[in-house]
């Protein structure tokens, strides 16, 4: 059992969104902290430019600390349309002159002197921003610093931070997401070539064991080596296969010869009723056994010249004569009506006329054994691309179902009948290498047909390509 | 039986307790009743003439025949005094404050004594009319000259500032003791006025005080009692009153003129503010929205305030054609600025200039 693991482009997709998500989350937080100190710097002179109108408009009268509160310090402030405003101003004394009391800083307004100082902190449970200016006075009756504390509410400041945050969210959003859309394609793109292979791959025939030529990104040529090595290894076991099942079968049919002769030699005369039932169908197994190893070495060969023999325009009505004369026996039943037609003109096809013949041969066979009656018919026709051998006979046919079936080796529809054919696997494995097909026709008004389709030599390119 | 029972009981101690919480609140309290069976009671605390709310009141409980309405009147100072120690004590006086002293309410908002009502109908009112969603204005008033036709020869009548205080230097044995304008110890709005007047040009309204100090200006408390005084010919002419009441005067008696000043007319926007832990704030709330609607404001235009920021002028009344575009109205702007005019030390030492002028230190000057 193995796991399913994850698909390479989602790995890379999520390590990458992560990555972003960490690093937008670190922008974010980064500008919230910029837009914090920037709203906070621009508020705070807005409430340092009002402290210091205040200051401004204290005046000494008589000894007396006077106050004549600008109406434009607290417009300034106003600017902030939103924020309360608190203020309180005490004299040198440390008396609060007016304002609100209960103003209180931990600062002590003593350490306050040329520069302003600023606190956040909170009054009256709501968080504010205060500020703390002094203003010397040297008059002669009073004399000291007198402090304006200003302080301000920081809703303005807030939604101006949030405001400021908002966007910058938005922009690292936008940015994030670009990103990831970008490397998303990126890694779609790089993979391709892993989807190129894998097409390459399946698009093979299944008999095709040369190795695999298919442009390939560096980081893939390892996994494709190794591809080809095993292809090669794969492809001399097969061939070493294949060579051992011919010499098998050579060296088979020596011994087989030998046995039939003696066979025949056996006197019939001496045997009883079922000595001679046995004899027969002794003769018989061995006429099948024969037959078989005769088409196993057919098959090798067929395979062989597929693989070696250069194909050459043949004429295919000679080729399916002569397998014709070679298939019919002698012996043939004369009850049986045979014939033989072909067109006028000669259909040439690029092929190897030894493995066709075969083809043919085997078709005839396959027909005379399995199906024929009384009548078999053989024709070559040819149409504008295409030229055609059929074989058509009166017999019971083959059921369209089992059509696909019945071009596999040792498959036939009568298997009951223990003759496992090769003849149809031998035709179909020609008309492939010829870059045509084995068909079949339903049993109509004639007959049941088997044809054997060539594409004719004008499409010559098209055959070599096939090849 | 039962219920009428228990009812008749709550109303009895509820008179009881408004007619003592009254004397204590020093205001004066008018109640009217649920059209229908009353439901609730939504309890206005205001500085602002009975005679002018009246209209709006009846016409909000036609949409709201449930709600039964108390009202409380008061001058402005005594609202916001109380109001402010209520909101010390972390209670409130009603559903909702109304007062033309919009700075008090300002101030109310500022120590946050208030909450934010935000509504479609909020959204609609001028920025300037608005602060924090807390503080709304729903009025528009010019502050206006009235005189008695009878008396004020027509060759006489002042259109600017300046013309007032020439008036009173050129006739002033004519008009001693004939001018009346409130008097900013009192009231809120007066000093409000004043304060702005104080603002717009220093040199005018300095010249302005120094008339009226000359000519022994009349102070009262509130702006009823200056147009009485106008309207039966004590006085001749009001300075500083609101043309709202003074246009209801108007109607009353039509010798009693209005002159919207042509230099500068300033502009009020009577607050509305829903205080914190308001009693059935969300009445409070529904009231405001009712005030700022177009049927409300189109009842205060017609019955109320008479004046409106898009409407033409009311006829009758002697002023520019177009008081807004022309620039001459200058709007009290409802924000913190306000706050410059609520610092008691600034107020104190402005309510003593103006007392030293008009009350006593005039005369002595002369």
């Amino acid at each position: 059992m193995t796991r399913r693991e994850p698909s390479l482009f989602w790995r890379l997709a999520l390590r990458v969104a992560l990555v972003l998500c960490t690093g937008a989350a670190l922008l974010i937080t980064a500008a919230w902290y910029y837009a914090r100190a920037a709203a906070d710097d621009a508020y705070d002179r807005l409430l340092l430019g009002a402290a210091i109108q205040m200051a401004e408009s204290l005046t000494v009268d008589a000894g007396h600390l006077v106050i004549n509160l600008p109406s434009s310090a607290f417009e300034l402030l106003g600017l902030a349309a939103s924020d309360r405003i608190f203020y309180r101003v005490v004299d040198p004394a440390g008396r609060t002159l007016t304002g609100y009391d209960d103003l209180q800083t931990d600062i002590d307004l003593d350490t306050v002197r040329a520069d302003p100082v600023f606190a956040s902190t909170q009054f009256r449970g709501v968080p504010v921003r205060l500020t703390i200016v002094a203003r010397a006075l040297s008059d002669p009756t009073l004399s000291g610093f007198a402090h304006v504390i200003v302080a301000q509410t920081t809703e303005a400041r807030r939604a101006l931070a949030s405001e400021l945050t908002y966007r910058a969210t938005i922009l690292v959003a936008a940015m994030s997401l670009l990103a990831l859309a970008g490397t998303m394609l990126a890694i779609r793109y790089s993979l391709q070539p892993i989807a190129h292979l894998g097409a390459a791959m399946r698009r093979r025939d299944p008999q095709d064991l040369t190795p695999v030529e298919v442009e390939a990104p560096r980081e893939l040529q390892p996994f494709l080596a190794s591809i080809n090595h095993f292809m090669g290894r794969l492809n001399e076991r097969v061939d070493l296969l294949q060579r051992f099942i011919a010499d098998a079968a050579h060296q088979i049919r020596t011994p087989l010869t030998a046995l039939s002769a003696q066979v025949d030699l056996l006197g019939q005369d001496q045997m009883d009723e079922s000595g001679r039932r046995h004899l027969a169908r002794v003769k018989k197994r061995a006429d099948e056994l024969a037959r078989l190893t005769n088409q196993l070495l057919s098959h090798a060969m067929v395979i062989h010249r597929s693989e070696s023999v250069q194909l050459a325009p043949v004429n295919l009505v000679d080729i399916a004569r002569r397998a014709f004369r070679a298939a019919i026996p002698i012996t043939i039943d004369p009850d049986i009506v045979v014939s033989f037609e072909a067109p006028n003109e000669a259909p040439m096809v690029l092929g190897d006329p030894v493995s066709l013949r075969e083809a043919i041969v085997n078709v005839i066979d396959n027909s005379l054994r399995h199906g024929t009656i009384s009548r078999l018919e053989v024709r070559v026709v040819s149409d504008k691309d295409n030229a055609r051998v059929e074989v058509e006979d009166d017999g019971p046919g083959i059921p369209p179902k089992e059509w696909e079936k019945v071009t596999q080796r040792f498959v036939t529809s009568k298997a009951h009948e223990g003759s496992g054919g090769l003849g149809f696997a031998i035709a179909s494995e020609v008309a492939t290498a010829h870059g045509g097909n084995l068909g079949f026709r339903e049993k109509g008004e004639c007959g049941f047909t088997v044809y054997l389709e060539i594409p004719l030599a004008s499409g010559e390119a098209e055959v070599r390509k096939q090849k | 039986m039962k219920n009428a029972l228990i009812r008749f009981c709550a109303a009895t101690a509820a008179v009881i307790f408004f007619a003592g919480s009254a004397n204590a609140l020093e205001g004066s309290r008018h109640f009217f009743a649920a059209g229908e069976v009353e439901r609730d009671v939504l309890s206005i605390h205001a500085a602002t003439d009975i005679d002018a709310m009246k209209p709006l009141i009846l016409d909000f409980q036609k949409m709201a025949p449930e709600i039964a309405v108390e009202y409380v009147e008061y001058v402005t100072n005594d609202l916001y005094n109380d109001a402010d120690k209520a909101c010390g004590n972390g209670s409130a006086l009603g559903s909702i404050y109304l007062s033309s002293s919009v700075d008090q309410l300002v101030k109310l908002a500022n120590d946050g004594c208030a909450v934010p009502h935000r509504s479609p109908r909020t959204g609609s009112v001028a920025p300037w009319a608005n602060w924090r969603d807390e503080v709304f204005g729903f009025t528009f008033e010019p502050s206006v000259f009235v005189y008695n036709s009878n008396l004020v020869p027509a060759g006489d009548v002042p259109r600017t500032h300046v013309e007032l205080a020439d008036l009173l230097r050129r006739k002033l044995d004519f008009y001693r003791g004939r001018i009346g304008t409130y008097d900013l110890r009192q009231s809120g709005i007066g000093y409000l006025l004043a304060f702005y007047d104080a603002k717009q040009t220093t040199t005018v309204y300095g010249r302005l005080l120094e008339s009226m100090s000359r000519a022994d200006a009349a102070v009262r408390c509130c702006n009823s009692e200056v147009l009485q005084q106008v309207a039966s010919g004590n006085f001749y002419i009001g300075y500083n009153i609101l043309g709202s009441y003074a246009y209801a005067e108007h109607k009353r008696n039509p010798q009693l003129k209005i002159v919207l000043p042509r230099d500068y007319t300033l502009i009020l926007s009577r607050g509305a503010m829903i205080p914190k832990n308001a009693t059935r704030g969300d009445l409070g709330a529904r009231f405001l929205d009712y005030l700022l609607s177009p049927r409300g404001q189109a009842v205060a235009r017609e019955k109320a305030f008479f004046f409106s920021e898009k409407g033409p002028l009311p006829p009758d009344v002697d002023g520019p054609l177009t008081l807004v575009q022309s620039g001459i109205a200058r709007p009290i702007r409802i924000g913190p600025e306000l706050l410059a005019a609520q610092d008691h030390a600034q107020r104190e030492r402005f309510i003593a200039d103006w007392s030293n002028l008009i009350i006593g230190g005039g005369r002595a000057m002369r």
